[in-house]
């Protein structure tokens, strides 16, 4: 669709142009062509029909009291009103955060560590790339399945653990309320790591080694090499990276919902999972389309200004 | 123009961060339609009636196979089974209601939960299919419990269970204990189990099951409270912050400490398993357990009633219907009231209970249980109490029962912060009241 938009825009540029310029030659050269304007319509038009109007009507939703039966009641900002006292918004925003730094902060620190260790072209460097994104390929949900079981009581990590001589430390990971959004966060993490990893490899291979060549004729160290040169150059898969994250942070859902849904007693409640079981578990849509609109302001903001930054530093 | 770069980004946006309104608004669209229209053209025939069923442990799964697979030998109308895991069922029951494209007939439960949906006109009024056939001979309580509170029939029973403490003949004979009758007798009996090594009560109120931990709310309320104060609670007519709330939870507080410390870790199966390998005493948990648990254990399965805590309270029991209603958008009305009337009949129940464990109990007065002691004892304590009540959600609403997860799972971690647990299960509840 993209690239029909693209596409479509450059024909309506020209065909702009065209107009200014000739304006007593003929009329020929400002008319579309029919197949031209479906170009740009029909993808205007489903966007619009898929994506703004749902959008538009969701921001509508989050003004009113709906329990996705009855009509929808207007009631203005009270949803909005509502999140200031309501202490389990609180916590799922504290929560959200705290997984943005953990999640994010620890998936890019080690995607790019592993980058580093598994860039050089050795024997078998191929296997352990596969072997750290292999865990893209599952699905979260099958992923989180095998991990909820690890979890158990009587699972494999606390069972290793006794065996470790560590049994005083054996615990209901999932149940306790200290533990359950760190729990929660290792299988998140053990699959963003592979996928960020793929990102930073990609941006090392198109750094050009004569700059290393260079670096270490003037006799610069490993960490300097890495500080003036690596990250510099990285600067564009940064973007990317940031990009990803933020949006994956602020998506969590599935991992959350399978492990925990969110509990015990909401300690482990994210955003995406408050407004889920909100919506459709108390069936109160209107507050549920409230908190979603929240999560979208989030998202957008925050990837909107690094993007605004983005760009000024480019020109 | 300026702006190009930044929009496939902020479509992304859209589609990530607010896909969940999208689909909510889409939805809205499609209910607002399917409402209107669904009703003038739904008498189209044709197709099998669809039946959603969330009987998705093993034996009850084959037992609905059956029980298709019979109906369809009739020749008539034909259904088709679609099983869904139970707690995918529980979550999306509103969701399959409220679409444009709804299931022709769901397993569900009757009472309240069934009329909240009733009030939302998502179900069918089948009161035609009760006057006549063998639906005609079913006893008054239950006609009652069937109808929406405008007095037509929305449902169609099938059979019944109770709700029991659950222990090992093998175990209790091996220690040396008897079944309690009082609440003091009960304390003991966990005392000395507890003394034995063993973790006395096991709960599994852990993974997608956190609802078990209701039976014992229930309970403790209908036995302290009784059941009338109960129901009110329940539909809002008390609050959850009442002196007498406390008092169940009081009550509660005295036998925490002999809990399975993973009760809340642990699923209702898994909790069940643990007993089953004798790692836990008993528990509360309703015969459903069974159809999941190894067949040749059930011999050695025994139960007793929840201990009395004031004998001035008038007895009563949770005695669960379970059964189906038809969605009101269903586009194959006849036969979708045809198959509902099947699934009343005593041949049909038979069907159903000989290929599951067998350890629930017909609606159908004609129909014959398995007749097993068990089955014998449990249909003795719902016939001689006083009052039974249904379950916590059954008696509300499903919108309900995650503010008693929350609060519940927060008490059995953290008993000395009731106060606070009850005044936010109050404040919860009353917007889900508010709705």
């Amino acid at each position: 669709m993209a690239v029909l938009t693209a596409a479509g825009r450059r024909a309506t540029q020209g065909a702009g142009r065209g107009g200014r310029t000739t304006r007593g030659s003929g009329r020929r050269a400002t008319r579309v062509p029919p197949a031209v304007l479906a170009f740009v319509l029909l993808p205007l038009l489903a966007e619009g029909f898929f994506v703004f109007w749902p959008a538009l009507q969701g921001f509508y939703l989050s003004l009113t009291k709906w329990d996705g039966v009855s009509a929808p009641q207007f009631i203005g900002l009270g949803n909005y009103r509502e999140m200031i006292h309501d202490t389990v918004f609180h916590t799922a925003m504290l929560d959200t955060v705290l997984w943005l730094a953990l999640f994010g902060g620890l998936s890019a620190l080690l995607g790019l560590g592993a980058a580093l260790l598994l860039q050089q072209e050795r024997r078998g460097v191929g296997f352990y790339r596969a072997a750290l994104f292999l865990p893209v390929v599952f699905s979260l949900t099958a992923t989180a399945l095998v991990w909820q079981a690890m979890y158990q009581p009587d699972g494999l990590i606390n069972k290793t653990m006794s065996g470790l001589g560590l049994g005083s430390l054996t615990h209901p990971w999932l149940a306790d309320q200290d533990t359950a959004l760190y729990a929660v966060i290792v299988p998140a993490l053990w699959r963003q790591v592979g996928y960020v990893m793929v990102l930073y490899l990609a941006g090392l291979k198109g750094i050009d080694p004569a700059l290393y060549e260079a670096a270490k004729v003037d006799g610069a160290t490993m960490w300097q090499q890495f500080r003036h040169i690596t990250l510099p150059q990285l600067r564009s898969v940064n973007a990317v990276v940031l990009s990803v994250i933020i949006i994956d942070s602020l998506r969590s859902f599935d991992v959350v919902w399978a492990l925990t849904h969110g509990g015990p007693y909401h300690s482990s409640e994210l955003l995406s999972t408050y407004m889920y079981s909100t919506a459709f578990q108390s069936l109160r849509l209107g507050y549920g389309s409230a908190l979603a609109v929240v999560i979208f302001v989030l998202a957008f903001g925050v990837i909107a200004s690094y993007l605004v930054r983005a760009f000024k530093e480019a020109d | 123009m300026s702006t190009a770069p930044i929009s496939p980004t902020g479509r992304r946006q859209f589609l990530a961060g607010a896909g969940a309104i999208g689909a909510a608004a889409l939805m809205s669209g499609c209910v607002t339609s399917s409402s209107s229209d669904a009703g003038s053209t739904g008498q189209s025939s044709g197709g099998s009636v669809t039946l959603q069923s969330n009987l998705s442990s093993p034996q009850a799964k084959t037992a609905m196979e059956d029980l298709a697979a019979a109906y369809n030998k009739r020749g008539g109308a034909k259904a088709e089974l679609n099983t869904v895991a139970s707690e995918t069922f529980r979550t999306q029951l509103p969701t399959y209601l409220t679409s444009a494209n709804p299931p022709d007939l769901l397993t569900w439960y009757p009472g309240s939960v069934a009329d909240a949906y009733a009030k939302k006109g998502l179900l069918l009024d089948v009161s035609d299919i009760w006057t006549k056939g063998e639906l005609a001979g079913y006893p008054d309580a239950l006609k009652k419990l069937c109808s929406d509170s405008s007095g037509a029939k929305v449902f169609v029973p099938a059979s019944y269970y109770w709700w029991g403490m659950f222990y090992k003949k093998s175990n209790f004979a091996k220690w040396g204990v008897r079944e309690p009758r009082t609440w003091d007798d009960f304390i003991a009996l966990c005392r000395t189990l507890k003394s034995k090594g063993v973790a006395p009560i096991g709960l599994g109120a852990g993974g997608d099951t956190a609802w078990v931990a209701s039976a014992w709310f229930d309970y403790l309320d209908i036995r302290i409270n009784g059941a009338q104060y109960h129901r009110d609670l329940l539909a809002g007519r008390h609050s959850f912050d009442d002196p007498q709330v406390h008092k169940v939870f009081d009550k509660w507080a005295e036998v925490l400490p002999y809990f399975d410390p993973n009760g809340t870790a642990l699923a209702f199966q898994d909790a069940t398993t643990a007993m089953l390998n004798n790692r836990t005493g008993m528990m509360l948990i309703g015969t459903f357990f069974a159809d999941a648990a190894p067949k040749d254990q059930l011999d050695d399965i025994d139960f007793f009633q929840f201990p009395i805590i004031d004998p001035s309270v008038p007895v009563a029991e949770e005695g669960p219907t379970d059964g189906y209603f038809a969605s009101a958008h269903t586009a194959h009305k006849q036969q979708t009231l045809d198959l509902m009337s099947y699934l009343a009949t005593a041949e049909a129940q038979e069907i159903y209970l000989k290929g599951s464990s067998g350890t629930s109990l017909p609606t159908n007065p004609k129909a014959k249980d398995s007749g097993t002691p068990l089955v014998k004892k449990g249909r003795a304590l719902i016939e001689g109490a006083a009052d039974v009540t249904q379950f916590f959600n059954r008696d509300s609403s499903d919108a309900l029962q995650p503010t008693a997860d929350t609060a519940l799972t927060k008490f059995l971690a953290k008993p000395k912060e009731i106060n606070s647990i009850l005044t936010a299960w109050q404040r919860d509840a009353q917007k889900i009241w508010s709705q």
